[in-house]
């Protein structure tokens, strides 16, 4: 039996997306703060499967961009940081967060309980 | 998914579409609601979702399939933020090596990207959502950022990061022209639907019974 292999059509069609991407671009002249956009000067190229390593990679990126937004926020006179004193509506709400906090003192607790 | 919708300020909500066939309706969902972004989850065969991500009404749009989706709801992730506070985006140098990925952080810039101006924003920063591409995914964390040292709350600050979710991984299919819909410009080679990879392990099971049978 001669089964004919299915090939995918691979449409790459570079030309075009470009176009696109020119007619959505944001106005570069805008000011950072508009979009708050970091890129990571380096790929992440870690193993799939390695599940710590690639968090860590993740993590990484992230440190990293975190830091550089706080230096061009700072040059932007852009308010960055919380005072201590503001309190606002969390996305997780207080309730979630203390059933967390059971949870991390429970595992801590067992641990203790098994050394 | 009502995770995105409390991390976006700028997001309206609407209701379920109910045909999966009129898509073409979404565009003008959008423009009745003042959108000119929209994200559709498209749930099928009850173990699939598909998100489109698309600019209306002109496109592009995006569609991809979303994997390892992990909740704000789960315990395991320990953070926080405010509710509608802005964002930082960051993406890798990888979305800049290929012409779709340039496109697809363009279209992620201006959906997750909260303009300063929304009504409900805060007005400070303190998460980072993170985008990543490796093995022809894209990656998605959202991270606290915090300031302080828990061990020594009145050292110097230091910045730390503290998972917050959701987290998902998403394998671009295809990027269209339209807003849902037009002609193709980019389809992924890879990728291979998750029906034809369940087919595929149905029929290799099938084989095995075959084998052991004759």
């Amino acid at each position: 039996e001669d089964a004919v292999a299915q090939q995918k059509v691979e449409i790459d069609n570079a030309i075009a997306m470009e176009r696109i991407r020119e007619t959505i671009r944001l106005d570069p002249s805008l000011p950072w703060t508009e979009t708050l956009v970091v890129s990571y000067p380096e790929t992440v190229d870690v193993d799939v499967d390695d599940d710590l390593n690639r968090e860590l990679a993740f993590y990484k990126q992230a440190l990293h961009c975190a830091k550089e937004a706080k230096t061009l926020a700072a040059k932007h006179n852009f308010p960055f940081t919380r005072p201590a004193d503001y309190f606002a509506e969390m996305v997780k709400s207080d309730a979630h967060m203390e059933r967390i906090r059971q949870r991390l003192l429970d595992e801590s607790a067992t641990i203790k309980r098994s050394d | 998914m009502n995770d995105l919708e409390a991390l976006l300020p700028h997001v309206k909500k609407d209701a379920k579409l109910d045909s999966k066939n009129h898509l073409n309706l979404l565009p003008e969902l959008a423009d009745l609601n003042n959108c000119n972004n929209a994200l559709y989850f498209e749930a099928r065969r009850h173990e699939d979702l598909y998100l489109w991500a698309a600019k209306t009404p002109n496109g592009p749009s995006i569609k991809m399939h979303v994997q390892n989706v992990h909740t704000m709801d789960e315990l395991k992730m320990t953070g926080n933020c405010l509710k509608g506070s802005r964002g930082i985006l960051s993406f890798d140098k990888a979305f800049d090596e290929s012409e779709w990925g340039r496109l697809t952080k363009e279209v992620f810039t201006h959906i997750f990207g909260v303009p300063p101006q929304a009504r409900k924003a805060k007005p400070f920063v303190d998460h980072v959502l993170t985008f990543s591409l490796l093995d022809n995914k894209i990656w998605f964390r959202n991270f606290q950022i915090v300031e302080k040292d828990p061990l020594q709350p009145n050292g110097p600050p230091q910045t730390s990061l503290v998972e917050i979710g959701p987290r998902f991984v998403l394998t671009p299919i295809r990027i269209f022209e339209g807003a849902f819909g037009g002609a193709t410009v980019y389809s992924n080679p890879e990728f291979v639907s998750p029906a034809a990879v369940r087919s595929a392990l149905n029929k290799e099971r099938g084989n095995r019974y075959k084998s052991r049978k004759f």
